[in-house]
């Protein structure tokens, strides 16, 4: 794969003394259009092999009763109809968006404070970049676990830990009702991907030009209204990104709730993806499952144009 | 992004099976033809191998085992079949035959089956699991049953007869708020509450053994609003209620219930075959084991374990009954009594077995009566750990609400669960 991609650097400058200028504009022009193919092909096969192709399936999957063994049947819209009037369904959006509404902002504000803690370059606000950040690279399920692991009653050592600060009962079951049980998942979420949105608003701000502050400094602006006028309206192109990231991670939030709560208490932590799971490979019906997919990503979409739109428009005012 | 490319994996898997099933035909399988194929959920690892390489040793058929994770395989083998990819030999857990059987994928082994020397001694739940509308399709292969484990050094301690396990439900829970009574950090009982199999396993005895049922014989009625379903699930709440069991039991899925009786600070706890053999390498806990009671006496057990299948698209299938036949004789049953897992031939479990350590008598025994709840949906309806079975419990034992309106909806519950998969 390599090979072929790495060949035609080389002779560009080659024809440089021979042709006349317009001719040569012509050569190099389609040439680089040749390497730039060439150079997206691998990553367009993959995604059009990995990506589209199983897209489309899925999306062909959702009109049809398709079980996991045995005949499928053409139902039209049946899949959607139900999924829609499905009460398990929607109950595991509304919990969706809830857990979205709650952790975007929350995310948001933790990785800009760390963002303004950090700035600055110095040794030590390295360090604690370094520190914020080494959760990223944990993965989910092992992070959801370990915390599971830590508030498990009786056995866990962050609940013998809030025993002695006071602060709980170690014997109690955080995971048995469902706020105790959210706010461990959003702490564990917290923990884990904030990082990523600090380095994210960290080089957002970097971009920022220091004259454009100073110039505030110079005419009186206070420390909020520099960051109220200046900062945030600069920071735009990056928070469009950090929130889009933010809403589809939440949106699409999976191993922390099949793991940390398997969905309880009383199923009140089951999110729209865990419910398609189930509605697939538990119930094995993978044609109502697809369906549930493509709403989830037609939603998906429609969230992340409407959030793209907004900060875009704002930006041009 | 990691969980944007974990819904793309799933859209892939999905798609993969899909794109499989369009090119019908193609997906042929490689291997010379005196090999088999045969899938097995990945904690028999060393069980597999030992008997595999037995097998291979002795035959011109040649077995290749594939593990697969325990909590994917239905799913794995499920999508696998669907594209033509599956193994020769599937090494199902026996709850879940019924549902392969019925969707075609299992070969009918009728005749071989009811032409073995030893057909009428095979453990009979499993066989009733692999019978699917009169017909054969597998071979039982080891058996789990369960069955109370009791500590007895803390019923010592709490002034109880160690070698006087419950008999009774009132017995079982007298005993757990005595050892629960005897000391600051001590537990009378503990099970996995948000665990629907667990609890298909380990609570269902209790009902069997007072004369209930939580479906019919065939599998087409949900009984879940029965009198002993109630009984069973307000013994639970009673003893909840009462302190006996440590809070996780709430919400502890699996794992951590059996941990906390291993730490030996914890009274009963109904268990299968393979939580022994944990036990007796730990060491640490002195355990007896006894039948799980009836309400006013009596026992039953669930009979669990695995069967062979046959799948209907091998390539080699005379190889892999050959290896069928040969896991259900006297050699591979007793390779498995010498790995202290129950065999399936109750013709020999008095010779081969039970003479290894006097508890497993207890294990024979339940063999004998065991039972094991047929449904095509048994995933659904019993192993999801968010549907009816393990809602029921939850409502039931920990919540506030009467039982019976409980039990009232998971019953409306299920039944329509069934109705759907037999219209």
């Amino acid at each position: 794969m390599t090979a072929p991609v790495m060949a035609p650097p080389a002779p560009g400058g080659v024809a440089l003394p021979r042709g006349g200028r317009p001719r040569r504009r012509t050569t190099l022009s389609r040439r680089r259009t040749r390497l730039g193919v060439l150079m997206v092909l691998p990553a367009a096969v993959l995604l059009g092999l990995f990506f589209l192709w199983p897209l489309a399936q899925t999306i062909r999957m959702s009109f049809y009763d398709w079980p996991m063994l045995g005949e499928h049947t053409w139902v039209g819209l049946a899949n959607y109809t139900s999924a829609l009037g499905d009460e398990d369904f929607l109950a595991a959006v509304g919990f969706t968006l809830r857990y979205t509404l709650i952790a975007t902002p929350l995310l948001f504000v933790v990785a800009l404070v760390l963002a303004l803690l950090v700035r600055g370059g110095s040794r030590a606000a390295r360090g604690f970049q370094t520190i914020f950040f080494i959760p990223v690279v944990i993965g989910m399920a092992a992070a959801s676990y370990l915390w599971m692991y830590l508030f498990q009653p009786d056995l866990g050592p962050a609940s013998a830990l809030g025993e002695r600060a006071g602060l709980l009962d170690a014997s109690e079951n955080l995971f048995a009702t469902f706020t105790s049980a959210l706010v461990i998942v959003l702490a564990m979420v917290t923990w884990k991907v904030v990082g990523l949105q600090m380095l994210l608003l960290s080089s957002g701000l970097q971009s920022i030009p220091v004259e454009v502050n100073e110039a505030a400094r110079i005419d009186g602006a206070g420390r909020w209204q520099a960051f109220r006028h200046i900062t945030l309206p600069l920071l735009r192109p990056t928070l469009a990104l950090v929130l889009v990231f933010s809403v589809a991670g939440s949106l699409l939030a999976f191993d922390q709730f099949f793991i940390m709560t398997s969905g309880g208490p009383n199923n009140s932590t089951i999110t729209a993806v865990y419910q398609t799971y189930r509605t697939s490979f538990i119930q094995f019906e993978l044609g109502a499952g697809a369906a549930m997919s493509v709403l989830l990503m037609v939603a998906l979409a429609a969230v992340s144009a409407l959030q793209m739109l907004l900060l875009r428009n704002t930006d041009n005012a | 992004m990691r969980r944007a490319w974990r819904t793309a994996a799933l859209v892939a898997v999905v798609g993969l099976a899909t794109s499989a099933c369009a090119t019908l035909g193609l997906g042929g399988r490689g291997g010379d033809e005196n090999t088999v194929t045969l899938w097995v959920r990945d904690y028999q690892k060393s069980i597999m191998g030992t008997l595999a390489a037995e097998f291979n040793a002795t035959h011109e058929t040649q077995v290749e085992v594939t593990l697969v994770p325990a909590t994917s395989f239905v799913q794995k083998l499920g999508t696998a079949v669907a594209a033509y990819q599956g193994p020769d030999i599937a090494s199902l857990d026996l709850v879940f035959a019924p549902y392969f059987a019925s969707q075609g994928v299992l070969a009918d082994v009728t005749d071989e089956v009811e032409a073995l020397p030893y057909a009428d001694d095979l453990s009979p739940a499993h066989v009733s699991q692999v019978t699917y509308e009169d017909r054969i399709y597998g071979v039982p292969f080891t058996g789990d049953v369960s069955v109370m484990f009791y500590n007895k050094t803390l019923f010592a301690e709490a002034g109880l007869d160690p070698e006087a396990p419950p008999t009774t439900w009132a017995e079982v829970q007298a005993a757990a708020e005595a050892v629960a009574g005897s000391g600051e950090d001590r537990s009378g009982f503990v099970f996995s509450g948000a665990c629907g199999g667990c609890n298909i396993f380990s609570l269902t005895p209790l009902v069997w053994a007072s004369g209930g049922d939580v479906l019919n014989a065939d599998g087409t009625e949900a009984l879940l609003d029965s009198e002993e379903v109630g009984g069973a699930l307000g013994l639970y709440r009673d003893m909840y209620q009462a302190g006996t069991m440590p809070e996780l039991v709430r919400t502890d899925n699996g794992p951590n219930a059996a941990t906390a009786f291993q730490s030996g600070t914890v009274g009963i706890r109904f268990d299968g075959t393979s939580f022994m053999s944990t036990l007796v390498s730990d060491g640490a806990v002195d355990f007896g084991v006894a039948p799980i009671p009836g309400q006013d006496g009596g026992s039953a057990s669930f009979a669990g374990g695995d069967v062979l299948s046959v799948m209907t698209g091998a390539a080699n299938p005379e190889g892999a009954w050959e290896f069928l036949e040969w896991a259900t004789d006297r050699d591979a049953q007793q390779v498995l009594a010498d790995n202290a897992i129950l065999p399936i031939r109750m013709d020999l479990l008095d010779e081969i077995y039970v003479p290894r350590d006097p508890r497993f008598q207890v294990f024979a025994d339940a063999l004998g009566v065991g039972y094991t709840p047929y449904s095509v949906v048994e995933n659904e309806l019993f192993n999801d750990n968010n549907g009816v079975w393990a809602g029921l419990i939850q409502d039931a034992v920990f919540g506030q609400g009467d039982i019976a309106d409980a039990q009232r909806a998971a019953q409306e519950d299920a039944q329509a669960i069934l109705d759907k998969a037999t219209d």
